[in-house]
């Protein structure tokens, strides 16, 4: 046990001593605690706000609030494994500890369930950081008391403890069994697996049934289905289930549905410190060797070549590099994988909307949920760009003297940042507003609009992402996938979706004037363009400052490192 | 070609670097010898602009540091103690790249390339990524990076950390070659022999402050000894403020 202990130390005493000896850094503290409350507020009021409006559905609020329990456990659920198994991959493979850890007298038991534990910690941070408001929202509006909070607190180090014994498990099996010896392959698995764990899981949902109450035939029969799980063999449904007694005031098998999560939670990772006690050093070997070579591919040379040629030289070659490094960082890429899962459930989503059975105008409603789109593009967009953009910067590492003693100012550098990471996120934003839009056959101005607004928005984001990443560096790391869970990270996130909330208020009155004129007058819902220039103007405007005002600080923080 | 004039860095109200002021000509190789934190480093990093000093001035051949960094870089090599460089990047690519920061022309640059990995024994391993470089060979790459340039100055810190003698005596002949063409070259080290072989004037630094400098000969005067070698003077010249620092 001690030298558990001792083995999680650097972990934190690093934390404590970033905290304690933070200097000057006490302000920004401060402005983050004070933003991360107001995002908890937030979240805490939108699902509240959900929930009151599920009640006052009569027969079927606590249905449809269990029903919204679940699809927010299972997206836990699979988040927490993708999650999992690429900080798995980090802390058992590719960690720049390991050699100095493995040359150690530490017993193998120790050194996995140190492992194990800094892996939970590390990759479910942020379900705890977004789960803790919508339970508080959950608790508030059934009035369930402190035993619901209580049971929250026993259900959920076990609900994180499952996928993280499952990522470590397969982790190593991948490791192991793969006759490839090259990570890359490795992670490709890890990410085609994941890919596939995440689609299953969202199809096990059947979120489109909440709609569709004629397809049960009868109304006790809808009844029954709305209360009972769809996937009854997923540790989020057995979470749910405990925690739907409490909350809902309804006879449910609590106390077999927690041992069996309890059960999982002490069994799993019982049986992957034995796998890995076997395995582990086989597959780390195997993993070092994986580190030599590689292979050349002409093809992408020329591509880069031609994809770069219209910026200058030295922005060129800042960019190649940067290119070249993120193809061959098997940890970065990897997770890409994460970004094509959440594209096809996101456009699934439109697909699946059943706007004609709406009471509204299909019109008007196209205009509203089309609108709506944008802020979850948004939403998506900074999700992204927090992984990609956000360590752009940091990303130079301790090879950031090569850059400050190159002949090149600092303003040219995040410049090649922002455009680097612009290029791709356009295009998936675009991508994203225009399918979505198709799916949802939006009218042509409606379609313009959506483009318009993310393409202004994609630039805000990028320059908050890419600004936010100088500001707060972190030139240290083990492993990539660190940097956007850092302090700076969630200033971020909570910037840009701030920003992308400001812009989707601006354009908010045009598209309530439409919608208000389209159900009272059922007249048309084109719009003049004296409805939609000053919002278009506004959010122009608010992406100006957008881009500046994050470069700016940015730069002078990178001016400041030279102090 | 290269003036400190009063340079001065405090970290939080301690001086790593007290006032200095020196010159360094051109064609000259300078050694800058002190014990472990005496401020050569610190030095180092405020004259290629990574640091910004708390007051006085840095001019490399002719530029403030300060005010005109791009030119005063252009004209610079700098060689660190640790060799940090992208490790997915190949040794060619990394030169490249190198080379193109440095708006060196494609033709020319190609040709620098193959010249410098050809002398400093890396081109059978140019298309390998640095990740799999060892720690020599990172050395060696890193010393390509800073002439791919061909600058008048190079500043190099420790240049002998984790060389073998065949690797270190290379450097040594590189630092002479660099000499004889013009170039001048800033050694910091504590290695005392290196800069007894190599260096035409030594500046002794310690707690930030320049105690001693000039030939051996002067350093011999200061030290009020005529026998031994730079060892004893150096000893001789830091024996009262014998602790290390930062």
């Amino acid at each position: 046990m001690s030298s558990i202990v001792i083995l999680l130390s650097p972990f934190w005493l690093a934390w404590k001593n970033d905290f304690l000896r933070s200097g000057q850094r006490w302000r920004p503290r401060w402005l983050l605690l004070a933003l991360a409350i107001a995002f908890w507020s937030g979240i805490y009021y939108v699902v509240r706000r959900v929930l009151l409006y599920f009640q006052s559905v009569y027969d079927l609020g606590p249905s449809l609030a269990y029903q919204l329990l679940l699809i927010i456990l299972l997206t836990f659920l699979s988040m927490l494994l993708f999650s999992n198994l690429i900080t798995a991959l980090s802390n058992f493979f590719l960690a720049r500890d390991l050699d100095l850890l493995l040359s150690t007298p530490v017993s193998a038991g120790s050194f996995y369930y140190s492992r194990v534990i800094t892996t939970i910690l590390n990759s479910s941070w942020m379900v705890l950081f977004f789960s803790l408001p919508i339970f508080a929202a959950y608790g508030t509006v059934f009035g369930s008391g402190i035993s619901f909070y209580l049971w929250v607190a026993v259900v959920l180090p076990l609900f994180l403890i499952i996928p993280a014994s499952v990522g470590v498990l397969v982790t190593h099996l991948l490791v192991y069994c793969l006759p490839v010896k090259r990570i890359r392959d490795i992670l490709f698995f890890i990410g085609l697996f994941s890919f596939m764990v995440i689609y299953f899981l969202f199809r096990f949902a059947q979120p489109e049934r909440l709609v569709q109450p004629e397809s049960f035939g009868h109304f006790l029969q809808f009844l029954a289905a709305m209360e009972t799980p769809a996937s009854p063999l997923l540790p989020s449904s057995w979470s749910a289930e405990v925690l739907a007694a409490p909350l809902f005031k309804r006879p449910t098998d609590q106390g077999f549905f927690y041992a069996l999560l309890a059960s999982y939670a002490l069994f799993l990772p019982l049986v992957t410190s034995w796998v890995s006690g076997a395995i582990y050093l086989t597959g780390w070997s195997k993993a070092q060797e994986s580190k030599q070579g590689r292979r050349k591919y002409e093809i992408v040379e020329s591509a880069l070549d031609w994809l770069t040629c219209p910026f200058p030289p030295v922005l060129r070659a800042l960019i190649v590099k940067d290119i070249k490094t993120f193809l061959r960082d098997s940890t970065q890429w990897s997770q890409l994988f994460l970004l094509i899962a959440l594209i096809i459930v996101y456009l699934y989503n439109f697909k699946v909307l059943p706007l004609d059975r709406s009471p509204m105008p299909t019109a008007t409603l196209k205009a509203v949920v089309s609108f709506a789109n944008l802020a979850l593009a948004g939403f998506v967009l900074s999700a992204v760009a927090v992984r990609f953009a956000f360590p752009a910067v940091s990303l130079e590492g301790k090879a950031f003297w090569i850059l400050q003693t190159a002949p090149i100012s600092l303003r040219t550098l995040l410049w090649s940042k922002l455009w680097l990471n612009l290029i791709p996120l356009l295009i998936l934003g675009e991508l994203l507003v225009f399918l979505s839009n198709l799916l949802l056959q939006v009218p042509s101005w409606m379609m313009m609009l959506s483009l318009a607004t993310v393409l202004l928005m994609t630039f805000g984001i990028t320059a908050i992402c890419v600004g936010v990443g100088a500001l707060y560096p972190k030139f240290t790391f083990d492993h990539a996938a660190e940097i956007p869970t850092s302090f700076g990270g969630a200033v971020c996130m909570i910037v840009s979706i701030a920003f992308i909330g400001a812009a989707v208020l601006i354009e908010a009155w045009p598209i309530y004037f439409l919608a208000m004129r389209g159900l009272n007058r059922g007249g048309s819902t084109v719009p003049e363009l004296w409805v939609l220039a000053p919002s278009l103007l506004g959010v122009l405007a608010l992406t100006l400052a957008a881009v500046i005002t994050p470069i700016r600080l940015g730069l002078k923080s990178l001016e400041r490192l030279k102090d | 070609m290269i003036k400190l004039v009063n340079l001065t860095k405090h970290y939080d109200g301690l001086a790593a670097v007290d006032s200095l002021n020196l010159e360094v000509q051109p064609g000259e190789i300078f050694g800058f010898l002190g014990p472990n934190g005496a401020g050569k480093t610190t030095t180092i990093r405020v004259m290629m602009g990574i640091l910004k000093p708390t007051s006085g001035q840095v001019f490399l051949g002719g530029y403030d540091v300060e005010r005109q960094p791009e030119e005063a870089k252009a004209i610079s090599g700098f060689i660190p103690d640790r060799p940090f460089i992208y490790e997915k990047l190949s040794g060619l690519e990394f030169l490249q790249f190198v080379g193109k920061l440095h708006r060196v022309e494609s033709v020319r640059l190609a040709r620098r390339i193959l010249e410098l990995l050809e002398r400093f024994e890396l081109a059978r391993w140019k298309d390998e990524l640095v990740e799999s470089y060892s720690h020599g060979m990172k050395q060696r790459l890193v010393v390509c990076a800073s002439l791919i340039h061909q600058p008048r100055i190079l500043v190099v810190d420790e240049p002998m950390v984790g060389m073998d003698p065949k690797g270190a005596r290379k450097m040594k002949d590189l630092f002479r070659s660099l000499s004889d063409a013009g170039t001048t070259v800033f050694l910091s080290t504590h290695s005392i022999g290196v800069a007894e072989e190599v260096c035409h004037r030594i500046g002794i630094i310690q707690r930030g402050r320049l105690i001693a400098c000039g030939t051996m000969a002067d350093l011999y005067a200061q030290a009020q000894t005529k026998q031994g070698n730079l060892e004893s003077v150096f000893l001789e010249l830091t024996q009262d403020n014998s602790d290390d620092g930062g």
